[in-house]
């Protein structure tokens, strides 16, 4: 029996797919985030509450990650943004080869911000590297406060949690104040938003935040 | 429920890693799995058997070396001790914020193989 030292990350083709996206995302100045949460906790209503905030400032562009259907990329196209569906037919998690081909197959246009929605799964889509500026997790207040600590990995690696369905808050035993300490227990310094897209709570906040990124990742300049 | 295709590029790097050292069986691959990998390591060795099955390496072994994630205080440098699973708010020492270190490994790191022409495995 011979042993051998391989010393190889585990998805390491993903990882080479994540930075050659990374580069194309760099020189087309493109910032993008990628959107992990539960199904059903309001990722494609928050990116139409942005579309409709921020469609006459920036070029806006999304690539939808589901098992089944075009509901998701339908919707955010009927306002106007374009949208490409990654039907992933089973998978739990899109990786960086399906963005990769997506883009070279739909061109999506010049964009300043590019949101990957990813399958609804606070698990998988975690160990994937999309090339994406920053990930981002959403939490609703149904869910409860006890997710970050119940989904560890996904709440440490996204710089910015948001919490949505916010206007429920009077009806739904949900303690803010739980989340925020577990999340910065396991991300200290991570942003964390209170947003509804009914009310327009947050929203504001959250494309401020956008901007303000897109400036960053611009060195600066608009 | 990746990691089926976890186990499958773990299998794609093992067999590649005993390709280019000439004709050989996979006998086992060892990998470090860390707390925050988003790995069920239970669910990757039951995917893995399902992968190298029925092939020409079935019967290889798949080792998980589990990394767990520290919390460490940034003011007093405490690390906290803490049990699989459950996690601090705040620093059990200083009451100051902690933060998390390490837990995500996710590497393949040895392997063994039979070079071809070499007695049965055991």
């Amino acid at each position: 029996m011979t042993q051998v030292d391989v010393r190889q990350r585990i998805l390491a083709d993903n990882a080479t797919a994540a930075a050659a996206l990374r580069e194309r995302f760099t020189s087309t100045r493109t910032l993008v985030t990628n959107l992990i949460s539960s199904p059903g906790s309001g990722k494609t209503t928050l990116l139409e509450a942005t579309v409709r905030s921020l469609a006459g400032r920036l070029r806006l562009g999304a690539i939808e990650g589901d098992i089944a259907t075009e509901r998701d990329a339908d919707r955010l196209r009927g306002l106007g943004i374009p949208a490409h569906q990654i039907l992933t037919g089973g998978a739990c998690h899109l990786d960086a080869r399906q963005v990769r081909d997506a883009l070279d197959e739909h061109d999506l246009g010049p964009l300043d911000v590019l949101f990957i929605e990813n399958v609804g799964n606070l698990v998988c889509p975690t160990s994937y590297d999309l090339g994406e500026d920053f990930k981002v997790a959403l939490l609703s207040v149904t869910e409860g406060e006890d997710k970050p600590f119940k989904y560890p990995a996904i709440f440490a690696r996204a710089e910015v949690t948001v919490v949505t369905k916010a206007d429920l808050l009077p009806h739904v035993p949900f303690k803010l104040d739980e989340v925020r300490e577990q999340v910065r227990a396991l991300r200290p310094g991570g942003r964390l938003l209170v947003t509804s897209a009914t009310t327009g709570e947050g929203v504001a906040e959250w494309c401020a935040l956008l901007e303000e990124r897109l400036r960053a990742k611009r060195g600066g300049t608009p | 429920m990746h990691e089926l295709s976890l186990a499958t590029d773990i299998y794609r790097t093992a067999r590649a890693a005993v390709d280019a050292r000439g004709p050989g069986r996979l006998d086992s691959v060892r990998v470090a799995i860390g707390e925050l990998a988003a790995v069920e390591p239970e669910l990757l060795v039951y995917a893995w058997e399902a992968v190298v099955s029925g092939g020409r390496d079935a019967g290889a072994k798949l080792e998980v070396e589990w990394h767990p994630a520290k919390q460490v205080c940034a003011t007093c440098g405490n690390v906290a001790e803490r049990l699989e699973g459950m996690w601090m708010r705040l620093c059990p020492t200083c009451g100051r914020p902690v933060h998390v270190e390490g837990g995500d490994e996710l590497d393949v790191l040895q392997l063994s193989y039979t070079p071809d022409g070499e007695e049965e495995r055991p």
